[in-house]
């Protein structure tokens, strides 16, 4: 498998081979790399919103609690292993100085959230490039597992 | 009966949402005209109930880099609105203002923003003037806050606001037409499902 596989809002796709998997500006939502060094599994994960509380959970994967559960789950049935499952994030930035509302905290709110459920399911988290005021896109390129980051005006970064 | 989603607006509520932004995209094309002193029309407004991924591609694609313009309501109705100026329309300002033209967004100064956000906060107000005026709801208006950066992130701003309610977002809004030439100016109104039903209801559509 050699493909570019684009990776849209509350959305997940798993790659393998020399898959390239990527999604597109990143502003407050937080896009998570998972990968597994040992059987060259990832995964891209594209998160809106902090925590599930939608009747019905129709999309679990809009939301960073069910949708890092289902990614790891998901993963699992590949064959990928949760113990050597890393994970590398981008994104939760503050896009509008404005008051009011829960506009301006979303992005924060995001990052605590993936936080903490990366901590109860015993994930380790190897880098992060969140908050700002930047969009960002994020790659993953599944053969090394190394992560990129483009953003408007800057220089890429690779981690 | 109030809809939970969208997606169960009916035809008649459609058609009355579209003349709302037929209304208030006109009253902000001739504010605009005003200012530029030239003449700006506008094309047939659209009343839009799209999913995520789908909006982003319907305004252009996820890593364009556009100016926004974002204003909050509050009072008798909450929303947001998202003044998405692409850069023939920041020439097409700048040009009749300030007599300069930019190559691309890393070439504004301060007066370029500012001279920006007057101009999408004018737009704003004035299509938010018709519809209050049009409908008898007060609504209070947030200072501007502007950002260049890609449009994906900037468009994600409503529907994060939203996503907790509805996996689709809904935007009234249309573009300016200026010497016989589109200019990609995006006027988005995005109001939540409450102030949407209270809105239909004061203009007694809603069923």
């Amino acid at each position: 498998m050699n493909q570019k596989l684009t990776v849209g809002i509350a959305d997940m796709k798993i790659g393998k081979g020399n898959d390239l998997l990527v999604t597109y500006a990143l502003g407050s939502c937080i896009g998570l790399c998972f990968y597994d060094q040992r059987t060259k599994t990832g995964a891209l994960l594209h998160i809106m919103l902090p925590l599930n509380m939608e009747p019905g959970r129709k999309n679990p994967l809009k939301y960073a609690d069910t949708g890092i559960r289902e990614t790891l789950r998901q993963l699992e049935t590949q064959g990928a292993s949760r113990s050597r499952i890393t994970v590398k994030i981008a994104g939760g930035a503050k896009m509008f100085e404005v008051n009011g509302g829960n506009l301006g905290n979303i992005g924060q709110r995001n990052i605590e959230s993936v936080h903490t459920i990366l901590r109860m399911e015993g994930i380790r988290l190897l880098g992060e490039h969140v908050g700002g005021n930047v969009a960002r896109t994020m790659l993953l390129d599944v053969d090394s597992g190394q992560s990129c980051i483009r953003s408007y005006g800057r220089p890429d970064i690779i981690f | 009966m109030n809809i939970k989603s969208f997606d169960q607006l009916t035809s008649m509520e459609i058609d009355t949402l579209r003349e709302i932004g037929s209304i208030g995209t006109g009253n902000a094309a001739t504010a605009m005209s005003t200012m530029l002193g030239r003449q700006v029309r506008i094309t047939l407004p659209e009343v839009r109930i799209m999913g995520y991924n789908e909006a982003i591609e319907w305004i252009g694609g996820p890593e364009t880099v556009t100016a926004g313009v974002l204003v909050r309501m509050s009072g008798q109705m909450n929303g947001i609105m998202l003044a998405v100026q692409q850069l023939d329309f920041v020439n097409l300002v700048l040009g009749s203002m300030l007599g300069t033209t930019i190559e691309n967004y890393e070439n504004l100064d301060e007066l370029r923003k500012s001279t920006l956000v007057e101009v999408g906060n004018i737009a704003i107000s004035t299509f938010i003037n018709a519809l209050t005026g049009l409908s008898g709801i007060s609504v209070d208006l947030t200072v501007p806050a502007f950002a260049v950066d890609m449009q994906g992130a900037i468009l994600a701003v409503p529907m994060a606001e939203y996503g907790g309610m509805s996996d689709y977002l809904m935007t009234i809004g249309g573009n300016f037409v200026c010497d016989n030439k589109t200019v990609p100016c995006r006027l988005l109104l995005s109001p939540d499902i409450r102030s949407l039903n209270f809105l239909l209801k004061k203009l007694g559509v809603a069923e």
